[in-house]
């Protein structure tokens, strides 16, 4: 129904094709198939509101609105702005400073220096990262029964974060993923003779080898490891659908068991993908040099000897297993626990040979989960399988290109073999007139800055997908993405700096709300609520004990009871010791398949076993439990109370202004004043046999404000 | 607009409609119901069936140990199976030179049906007629963890919508308090919470793990700083910023929904105690579900409570079994664990009967599959997808009967073969749900609980 309506829309207003389902022959020119076609920006001059558009955005953004009689709605205020940045790009709330500093700078530059200040910020990476983990299925276990650990997902996550950050051209970020070790093979299978350095190219290549990580990171049957010959399918379909679904923009999933319905994607096509990873296999690879390596050989009696403690430890269990102890064989019981816990503590953190080279745990040396190459004698084929099922084999299916799409760029089906394969594949994808790779991630980054794409499912630009909003502007933008060396940042810039991204969100216009409810043409801003991540680093950031490390093994902070509850083995959530990682920002927060992170649930955090482009937005009861009732939501209301004390001085007036500017970026009301003032006496009045810190009550309501949730 | 492809296709605005119910009873938004995830809905057709609860029994009990009685399977005793078994692959043992195993417990008829149940189980044999028992399960895994994903989401890939999810999505909810779709366990899910996800479905729909002791529902306790009348104030003072917020940005319901929702918390935080709250059962009561027994305490409870949410509107009601996983001796695994679940089952069956209550609730029994017909180590038995059995009763049903055949080693379903899609379609069926029709669209394509499968709809026959 909502398909016809909006098929009908699209067709009302002129946009899009309403034919929207079409049969599987008349599909060879389907437009995502189809090269991008750059058409020149409508011109300002013949635009009711020229006057305000900045650069092509806002051309074809204004050209669509004024087709219907609507307009653009004008500038939000300066607060809004500068607190819709801040979430957006680095996902941190501003303090009162940043937000005074922006709003009393009348210079015209002042916006695009605020945009650029913030994509040099690093936190810049751990925002924007954090939405391709979503697309990338990041998780730091494998699910199934025993959820296994996958001790090395978080260096993807690592890497993805810098990617991010050092603006690494988008088509160097697909070729590092799918084929970082064929593409530049001389990283670090450790060459034997590299016995103290690493060359700068090699750590590079090093860092395209870590991309591949992606592929190592999916859920993961771990039980007996005895089904070897699904697990070998499934693994499979995990890499050849999740690469269908992160990089092309189409669900593979469907031709698994017959011809795709809508798209000319065949079964063959699907199993020639998985064809492409079938020589490839996850390998561990060492992070450190030969030298380094040697180093914990040298030490690893200690290992030993920990392990002979531990035996003389148990063997004394043993002998005096039913006995009262003496309290001379109590003490000596306590004196060989201590001598394992000495012998723990003796052990090396880091190399000898190279200070500053940490391993990781008990001297473990550091390695990286990547892709690597099954050797040949190995070497599986790949089989068409009726309906999918392993049981129904049908012919041999060789590496190649899905012919449709091939056939769109003149490229070469067939694909080398046994290996080589993926490197042709990421190639071929970041070629310039590829007609899927820019469109798709032009369209993650708009979706990212305005909560939809311009094709509203990220994931899928088949047929079953939705057409574009705005086809042209859509194709300017892939177009200009890969004119600009494929620069992320550059198309923040763009789309920051337009008219249409700082539209208010609050503008009402009776019109447009009845010709476009739902705001498809982009009259004004969308309103977004915070990601779990997003909100649980506002509350931090707010609260003044946001630790903004970075990097590193996922941390684990401390669970209620009534939280872990689910949670079968609690020694799979092994909190962090050191309290400053507990408020460390989310992404870092370890992510269980079996257990997510329970309020990261409750917002909507991603399930992350398949690629999420979208995540949803509910509205549930749990959520106002949690910024109510949970303790370490009410501990950081604490410390937001304390440090407004600290920051404002003794004025119960100057608390509630810092409050409001820390929150939401703005002075309080008088009238918001007053409430504030009367909340805080009523809260002391209420039970003077049991005082409350009224002001830190004030500071938990704030964290359950509709405006501290969304950005307007 | 029709909900479900509202929710299908907007893909964006989904948190614009969330909890409308609850604002329809504030009046605060016209098209509420219309536009609320939750509210029930009218299902495909006229069923008897408006909720279910799952027995879920993690671990696999054994189908010839329990409700597939296998008399030739003792003349076997100690030989090997024959060779058209042998390209079979087992988990821990070898169709090739394991040594078959013959019934372990006697089996008994029950009721005017006479239906044959094991001795495990004399409390459910006194349902018999009751309960039809389906003796032809099949799917594809033998691994704990992926047999758990199929038999709750009917595929296994993870990330899929279980069971409950998709009901609830179907159905909506009954409750103004209670979450529609409940989990509870004896021990731990196998799988963890993954086996009561929404998956691809909107995380509204996914199951709320509820306890027994402490608080039953995560943060649901006021905290102790404050208070309720304390937090009443709060809320109040919330609730009037969050208006005017909202008064000053129409036409965007997630703020209402918001709004509306720290009500219903504030309800939840008195609704949930009250259900766990047992007091106001009689001993009669008490003594039906094994409440003093020292083995059934802990699984009559759960029946208790399954009964308590079945008044109280939840839709979907999950109770987990532990520990069925019988490679040992099965027969003291076997029984240990039967005691346990035995006299509470039963008595939820009684008690949903004289409530009248029975036939307005599915409640379905299965493991994630049963246990070889071929011995492992001190008479154990391994795990076994290609037969089981599980049974279902209430919901319209009329029992007394079987559906299904293994072979005569209780290896294969060889009549009237039940996949887990099958099963799933079926319970949709019984719930008045076509499972065809129950589609959500995901990367591309329609979704269903029962992917392409689910042709073998039994309902019609378990209804009549």
């Amino acid at each position: 129904m909502l398909k016809i309506t909006w098929v009908l829309f699209l067709a009302v207003i002129g946009l899009g094709h309403a034919n929207l389902i079409r049969s599987a022959t008349a599909n060879d020119d389907y437009w995502s198939f189809q090269k991008p076609v750059r058409h020149p920006a409508p011109e300002a001059g013949q635009l009711q509101h020229g006057a305000r558009i900045v650069n092509a955005v806002d051309a074809f953004l204004f050209q669509a609105l004024e087709k219907h009689g609507l307009a653009p709605a004008p500038a939000a205020d300066k607060h809004t702005l500068v607190r819709r940045a801040y979430l957006d790009l680095i996902g941190l709330l501003p303090s009162p400073e940043q937000v005074e500093a922006f709003v009393t700078n009348p210079s015209a530059d002042a916006w695009p220096r605020l945009i650029n200040e913030l994509l040099d910020s690093k936190h810049y990476g751990e925002r924007w990262g954090r939405h391709w983990l979503d697309v990338a299925r990041y998780a730091d276990s494998g699910g199934y029964e025993t959820d296994i650990y996958l001790r090395n997902a978080w260096r993807y996550r690592d890497y993805v974060v810098k990617s991010f950050n050092d603006d690494k051209p988008y088509d160097q970020f697909v070729q590092e993923q799918i084929a970082g070790d064929e593409l530049w093979p001389d990283n670090l299978d450790l060459d034997p003779k590299r016995v103290y350095h690493i060359t700068a190219d090699q750590k590079k290549h090093l860092e395209a080898r870590i991309g591949t990580g992606l592929y190592t990171l999916g859920p993961l049957i771990h039980e007996s490891r005895l089904d070897a010959r699904r697990l070998h399918y499934e693994t499979l379909t995990d890499w050849a659908d999740t690469t269908g679904s992160v990089f092309l923009g189409l669900s593979f999933g469907c031709a698994r068991c017959h011809d795709h319905k809508f798209d000319p994607l065949t079964q063959t096509d699907y199993f020639a993908m998985q064809a492409i990873f079938a020589s490839s296999k996850e390998v561990e690879i060492p992070l450190m040099t030969a030298m380094e390596i040697g180093d914990t050989r040298q030490a690893y009696p200690k290992i030993v000897a920990i392990d002979e403690a531990r035996k003389r430890y148990r063997l004394y269990e043993q002998q005096t297993a039913g006995k009262t102890l003496s309290s001379e064989e109590q003490t000596h019981k306590e004196k060989l626990l201590i001598d394992i816990a000495q012998k723990v503590l003796a052990l090396p953190a880091g190399a000898a040979s190279v200070p500053g080279t940490r391993y990781d745990g008990l001297m473990e040396i550091p390695t990286v989960s990547v892709l690597g190459h099954e050797q040949p004698a190995l070497l599986k084929t790949v089989h068409r399988l009726e309906r999918g099922e392993l049981y129904g084999m049908k012919e041999q299916i060789q590496a190649a290109l899905p012919g449709a799409l091939a056939q769109a760029t003149d490229s070469e089906v067939d694909l080398p073999k046994p290996y080589g394969s993926r490197k042709a594949l990421a190639l071929w994808l970041t070629e310039p007139d590829h007609p899927l790779t820019s469109r798709v991630m032009v369209n993650r980054i708009w979706q990212w800055h305005f909560g939809r794409g311009l094709v509203a499912t990220p994931n899928d630009f088949g047929a079953m997908g939705q057409e574009p909003t705005h086809p042209e502007l859509l194709d300017w933008l892939a177009t200009e993405f890969i004119e600009r060396g494929w620069s992320i940042k550059d198309m923040h810039r763009l789309i920051m700096t337009s008219s249409s991204y700082q539209m208010s969100s609050q503008h009402i216009s009776e019109k447009a709300v009845q010709a476009d409810p739902e705001n498809y043409l982009l009259w004004r801003m969308p309103r977004r609520r915070l990601e779990a991540e997003a909100l649980w680093d506002a509350v931090h950031t707010a609260a003044g004990t946001i630790n903004l490390k970075m990097g590193g093994r996922p941390v684990v902070p401390p669970l209620a009871e009534d939280e872990i509850a689910s949670l079968r083995d609690t020694f799979r959530w092994p909190v962090s010791a050191d309290p400053q990682e507990h408020t460390r920002r989310g992404l870092y927060i370890l992510v269980l398949r079996n257990f997510r992170f329970p309020m990261f649930s409750v917002f909507d955090a991603p399930v992350s076993s398949v690629s999420c482009p979208t995540r949803d937005v509910t509205t549930v009861a749990p959520q106002a439990l949690w910024s109510l009732n949970n303790r370490s939501v009410f501990s950081q209301a604490q410390a937001f109370a304390s440090r407004v004390r600290k920051e404002a001085g003794t004025e119960a007036h100057d608390w509630i202004d810092r409050a409001w500017m820390i929150a939401f970026a703005r002075h309080p009301t008088d009238r918001e004043t007053r409430e504030a003032l009367s909340l805080m006496d009523t809260l002391s009045q209420t039970d003077t046999a049991a005082p409350v810190d009224a002001l830190a009550q004030l500071c938990l309501s704030l964290f359950n404000l509709n405006e501290f949730a969304f950005t307007d | 607009m029709n909900r479900r492809e509202m929710l299908c296709k907007s893909g964006f605005g989904f948190g614009a409609i969330a909890a409308a119910d609850l604002l329809a009873q504030d009046g605060q938004l016209a098209a509420a119901t219309e536009f609320n995830p939750l509210a029930p809905q009218t299902p495909d057709f006229a069923a008897k069936a408006k909720r279910v609860i799952f027995i879920f029994l993690q671990g696999g009990p054994s189908h010839i140990e329990t409700f597939d009685p296998k008399p030739a399977l003792q003349k076997w005793d100690g030989e090997l199976l024959p060779e058209s078994f042998r390209e079979f692959d087992l988990a821990q043992t070898n169709t090739a030179d394991g040594r078959l195993l013959g019934p372990l417990f006697p089996y008994h008829r029950h009721g005017e049906s006479g239906l044959e149940i094991s001795t495990l189980f004399p409390r459910i044999g006194q349902h018999a007629d009751e309960m039809a028992v389906i003796r032809s399960c099949y799917h594809e895994s033998f691994i704990h963890g992926a047999a758990v994903t199929i038999m709750s989401s009917g595929t296994i890939l993870l990330g899929h919508p279980t069971v409950g999810a998709w009901v609830t999505y179907g159905l909506g909810s009954e409750s103004d308090r209670l979450p529609a779709y409940v989990a509870m366990t004896d021990a731990a899910f196998t799988n963890g919470v993954a086996c009561i996800s929404s998956g691809f479905l909107p995380a509204i729909y996914q199951g709320t793990h509820l306890r027994t002791t402490g608080a039953p529902i995560m943060n649901l306790t006021p905290l102790k700083e404050l208070g309720q009348d304390r937090q009443r104030q709060l809320l109040n003072q919330i609730n009037q910023w969050n208006t005017r917020h909202r008064d000053a940005r129409p036409h965007d319901s997630r703020l209402d929904a918001r709004i509306a929702n720290y009500e219903l918390a504030f309800r939840m935080q008195t609704a949930a105690p009250d259900l766990i709250d047992l007091g106001s059962e009689s001993q009669t009561t008490r003594n039906l579900y094994g409440l003093d027994g020292e083995e059934t305490k802990q699984f009559g409870g759960m029946c208790l409570l399954a009964r308590r949410m079945a008044e109280r509107g939840v839709r979907y009601i999950h109770l987990a079994s532990s520990g069925w996983d019988a490679h040992g001796e099965c027969r003291k695994n076997h029984l240990e664990n039967a005691k346990k679940i035995d006299q509470p089952i039963a008595g939820l069956l009684t008690d949903l009967k004289q409530r009248g209550l029975l036939e307005e609730t599915l409640v379905v029994w299965a493991g994630e599959f049963g246990r070889t017909p071929i011995m492992q180590g001190k008479r154990g038995r391994d795990h076994h997808p290609y037969g089981f059995s599980c049974w279902m009763a209430g919901g319209g049903i009329r029992g007394g009967k079987v559906i299904g055949a293994t072979d005569e080693f209780g290896f294969h379903a060889v009549e009237d073969r039940v996949h887990a899609n099958d099963l799933h379609a079926t319970m949709l069926s019984l719930l008045g749900l076509e499972h065809e029709k129950l589609t959500y669209l995901f990367e591309g394509r329609e979704r269903r609980l029962t992917d392409v499968g689910g042709s073998n709809d039994l309902a019609q026959r378990l209804l009549s």
